[in-house]
């Protein structure tokens, strides 16, 4: 399958040991942008305990984002797991462009990380703990 | 530099809105079509230059930038436009800005500092857009809440923060526009002190009801104006507390702006700007300003009066339905043209009658004495 970018191996490797990583507390994330002079893309910001707000704050008002996300999920039996979430950001009144652009390479990251739970975020307000338990324990 | 208003008729049909240029030798003016024209000063005539062409539905709004020279059109299809004049060719550029809204912008105007400007809607929200360097790419950032209804119209106050928005839920407001990255934090106001984006800095409603069809800031910031459907012209000065309404007994206006702290003139729906004044504390209507026009002012050709029976849809020349006033039908545009915004020597009106009329702000307030209602 044809790609528009590259993955920074870099990040490649972080990502492999971001999923790996023993984790016992809290949530951590690895925000990625794509560098549009050499069409990479690269992390720009990797976080260990932060709360879902923190990360809301963390994301731009006017370019795309991929999120990966180590989220510390308590079920409602107790249990407490801490799933691999992959969530695209792309607000709205974004240059058409980099919609395209992030769209397009938004597949192959997927499948480069091998991450299988993806959301849609649309608006940061939008990023809180109720949203993302309702996603995940649905 | 002559007393008497100066008339330009277009013959064009109805104003739906016009914006002068920084000099003011140029006009850019829209006849309730889709298509604005540039108009340039000719000696004591406008003829046309070029025409912008690019929105699909009638223009509602333009708004031309003094320092840096460009346009904005906001039209019933949805969208902005700003254009930019290209200095080979001679031609103006537009450049789309999604404003994202579902319904008709209605009013659209530059902030004092011309890096940001607001669009009023009907989807009942404001759409304050600017330009990021890094994407080439205007965006548009939303104030909804607590807005119920069409805004009318806008206006900004001097700080380049702080928007005042009248509207058809019968509520003029005022608003923080404050862009990060674009604006600097500006001085603490009466209005508020510390103010993100969409803050809500006062709320105010008229005595009756009616929508808000024009609202405007004083030039120091510290009070505003709004009028209403219900003839009312509401004076809030939250530094005071003071909240003054006058109940004038003549039909609503639709404009609205200030010749200076102790002046407002407003026109509408009866043809003539009206002047309200501040008389100690108190404002109160002052006179119209538009005495009952001498026969000598109006064309008097065969051709002038079949070219005024054609503007109003004549068959006869009966003059029943004449107006003693310059403008034949509702005003519905009023700027200034010329002075200081604190003190404003002469202003500009546009009517459905497709007039555009320039009126001397000094003269009239020296033949006041003599001037009743």
């Amino acid at each position: 399958m044809s790609q528009t970018c590259d993955v920074d191996p870099a990040l490649l490797e972080k990502l492999e040991a971001f999923r790996f990583a023993k984790r016992s507390k809290g949530n951590a994330t690895i925000i990625c942008k794509i560098n549009k002079e050499g069409l990479l893309i690269v992390e720009e910001h990797d976080q260990d305990n932060l709360s879902i707000d923190a990360l809301a704050h963390l994301l731009p008002d006017n370019t795309p984002r991929y999120i990966v996300l180590s989220y510390e999920l308590k079920h409602d039996d107790g249990r407490q797991s801490f799933p691999l979430v992959f969530l695209y950001y792309s607000p709205n009144g974004v240059k058409p462009e980099f919609n395209v652009l992030y769209a397009s390479a938004k597949t192959y990251f997927q499948n480069k990380v091998g991450l299988g739970k993806v959301f849609d975020l649309q608006d940061s307000d939008d990023l809180t703990d109720a949203w993302l338990r309702a996603k995940l324990l649905k | 530099m002559s007393d008497s208003p100066i008339v330009n008729e277009f013959n064009q049909g109805p104003i739906s809105c016009h914006a002068f240029n920084g000099d003011r030798t140029e006009l850019a003016i829209c006849f309730n079509t889709n298509v604005v024209s540039i108009f340039r000063k000719s000696g004591a005539s406008w003829t046309q230059t070029s025409t912008l062409v690019e929105h699909d539905k009638p223009v509602t709004s333009i708004d031309w930038a003094p320092k840096s020279n460009r346009i904005v059109t906001c039209s019933q299809d949805r969208n902005a436009y700003v254009w930019t004049l290209d200095g080979a060719s001679h031609q103006w550029k537009p450049t789309l800005v999604l404003l994202r809204i579902n319904r008709a912008a209605t009013f659209v105007r530059w902030s004092p500092e011309e890096d940001k400007f607001a669009v009023a809607s009907g989807s009942r929200c404001i759409s304050v857009c600017y330009f990021e360097e890094d994407n080439d790419w205007w965006v548009g950032k939303h104030i909804k809440k607590p807005i119920r209804s069409t805004v009318l119209s806008i206006d900004w106050h001097p700080n380049n923060v702080l928007l005042a928005a009248g509207c058809a839920d019968m509520k003029a407001r005022v608003f923080s526009a404050f862009i990060k990255g674009i604006d600097k934090k500006p001085a603490p106001s009466p209005w508020g002190e510390k103010l993100p984006f969409n803050t809500l800095c006062g709320e105010f409603s008229n005595g009756a009801g009616g929508w808000i069809h024009g609202v405007a800031f004083s030039p120091s910031g510290e009070s505003l104006v709004f009028t209403g459907h219900d003839s009312t012209i509401t004076v809030v000065s939250p530094g005071t507390g003071d909240i003054q309404s006058i109940r004038a007994p003549y039909l609503p206006y639709l404009s609205v702006i200030w010749l200076n702290e102790n002046q407002i003139v407003a026109a509408g729906h009866d043809c003539a700007p009206h002047l309200f004044e501040l008389k100690g504390q108190q404002w109160a209507f002052s006179a119209s300003l538009d005495a009952a026009v001498k026969k000598a002012d109006v064309g008097f050709t065969a051709r002038d009066t079949f070219r005024r029976m054609d503007s109003r849809a004549q068959s006869t020349t009966s003059t029943d339905t004449e107006v003693h006033t310059h403008h034949q039908n509702t005003i519905n545009s009023i700027r200034s043209f010329s002075g200081t915004p604190e003190h404003v020597e002469q202003f500009s009106t546009s009517a459905i009658d497709g007039k555009l009329i320039i009126w001397n702000a000094d003269s009239i307030s020296r033949g006041l004495g003599n001037l009743h209602l």
